[in-house]
C-alpha cells in the first residue's frame, strides 16, 4: 500500500472510530438505542474477530495460503486460552506450538 | 465563562496529585492495562510487519486508538483492497456503538468540550471503568475518566513503539506475522460469556473460511455479518425457550 492511500485509510478508520465512539454521546444523548439493535451489536465483536483471525492466516492467498502448522498453532493458542483464561499463555502456546512444528518438519 | 484559579501552579499541581478520583483512577488503571501489554507488543510487532509504511502505521496509536481496529488496519494493509481494510475496520468499531449509547447519559450532564474529548478516549477499558462508576459527582467523574484515559493513551503509546523497536531486531524466521491472528483468535475465546456469542464466533470463523476465495478479502464481512445475524438468532432462541421453560 502507498503512502497516500495509507495515510487516507488510517485517517478514514481514524473518523469511523471516533464517529462510532461520539455518535451518539454527541448527538442522541437521551435517546436509547433500539434493543434488538443493542442485542445485535453484541455479537460483533466474536464474528468479526472469528472471521478476522481466519483471514489473516490465509493471508490473502485464500484456501492455499492455510497451512496446517498455523492452523495447529492457533489451535493451540484457542485451546489454550479456553482452559488459562490469559492472553499471554494463549500466544505463549500458540508460537511455541507455530515454533516447533516449523522445526520438527 | 469560569474564573481563572487565583491559586500557584506548584498548589494547583499537588491538588491534582492528591485529588481522590485521579488516585481512584489510577489505582483502578493499573491492572486493567495489564491484559493489554502483549496486545500492545503484538500490534507494535505487526506495524514492523506492515505494508504500510512505518511511520504511517504507527500514526494508527494517536488518529484510531483502538487496538483491535489497529491491528486490522496495519495487518490487512499487504493483502486487502482499501475499502475492505476500512469496512473490517469500522465493523469491529461497532461495538463502541453500544458503549456510546450506555455512556451518553453521564456525558449529556457534562461540559461541551468534555463530551467532544471523552470520547476519543473510549476504549473497552475505560468504558469498563466509566459505566461502573455511579456514585461519582460529574465533576469527579469527568477527572476518573480523563485520568484514566491519558493514563491508556500514554501507556499504549509507550508499549506499542516497544514492541515496533523490539519487532525490527526479530528475524522473519521466527514468524511473527501469524501472531495478530492468535492474537484475534484468544480474544474472541476471552470474550465468550454465553452460548449466542459461541454460536457468533464459529459461524463468522466457518463463514470467512468457506469464503476465502471471494476476492478482495470479502471472506471477512461476509464471516462478520453471518457471525452477528446466527448470534442474534441464537439470542432470540435461547430468549424464548428460557421463556417456555
Amino acid at each position: 500500500m502507498n503512502a497516500p492511500a495509507a495515510v487516507a485509510a488510517v485517517l478514514a478508520v481514524g473518523v469511523i472510530t471516533y464517529a462510532s465512539r461520539a455518535g451518539l454521546i454527541l448527538f442522541l444523548a437521551d435517546r436509547p438505542l433500539p434493543a434488538n439493535v443493542t442485542r445485535a451489536l453484541r455479537y460483533v465483536g466474536p464474528a468479526v474477530l472469528s472471521a478476522l483471525a481466519i483471514n489473516l492466516i490465509a493471508g490473502g492467498e485464500g484456501i492455499d495460503g492455510v497451512t496446517g502448522v498455523e492452523v495447529a498453532a492457533l489451535a493451540a493458542g484457542v485451546a489454550a486460552a479456553a482452559l488459562s483464561r490469559n492472553l499471554i499463555a494463549s500466544i505463549a502456546v500458540a508460537m511455541t506450538t507455530l515454533w516447533l512444528l516449523l522445526w520438527i518438519t | 465563562m469560569s474564573s481563572p484559579d487565583p491559586s500557584p501552579p506548584a498548589e494547583r499541581t499537588s491538588a491534582r496529585r492528591h485529588d481522590p478520583a485521579v488516585r481512584l483512577a489510577l489505582r483502578h488503571c493499573i491492572p486493567l492495562f495489564l491484559p493489554a501489554i502483549p496486545f500492545a507488543l503484538v500490534l507494535g510487532l505487526a506495524i514492523t510487519e506492515s505494508a504500510m509504511p512505518t511511520s504511517i502505521a504507527w500514526s494508527t496509536n494517536v488518529v484510531v486508538f483502538a487496538g483491535a481496529a489497529q491491528l486490522a488496519t496495519v495487518s490487512l494493509a499487504a493483502t486487502a483492497t482499501w475499502v475492505t481494510l476500512v469496512a473490517t475496520a469500522a465493523i469491529i468499531n461497532l461495538r463502541h456503538v453500544m458503549y456510546s449509547a450506555a455512556l451518553a447519559p453521564r456525558f449529556s450532564e457534562q461540559p461541551g468540550w468534555f463530551r467532544w474529548v471523552g470520547p476519543f478516549f473510549l476504549i473497552d477499558q475505560l468504558f469498563a471503568l466509566g459505566v461502573a462508576r455511579p456514585e461519582l459527582s460529574n465533576d469527579d467523574w469527568r477527572r476518573y475518566y480523563l485520568t484514566a484515559g491519558v493514563f491508556f493513551f500514554t501507556a499504549w503509546n509507550l508499549l506499542v513503539t516497544t514492541g515496533l523497536l523490539l519487532g525490527s531486531a526479530i528475524p522473519t524466521e521466527w514468524r511473527l506475522d501469524v501472531a495478530p491472528a492468535i492474537m484475534f483468535a484468544g480474544l474472541v475465546v476471552l470474550g465468550l460469556s454465553n452460548r449466542p456469542g459461541i454460536v457468533a464466533a464459529v459461524v463468522g470463523a466457518g463463514v470467512c473460511f468457506a469464503t476465502l476465495e471471494v476476492p478482495n478479502n470479502g471472506s471477512i464481512l461476509l464471516g462478520a455479518v453471518s457471525g452477528v445475524i446466527a448470534g442474534y438468532v441464537a439470542d432470540v432462541m435461547t430468549d424464548r425457550a428460557g421463556a417456555q421453560a
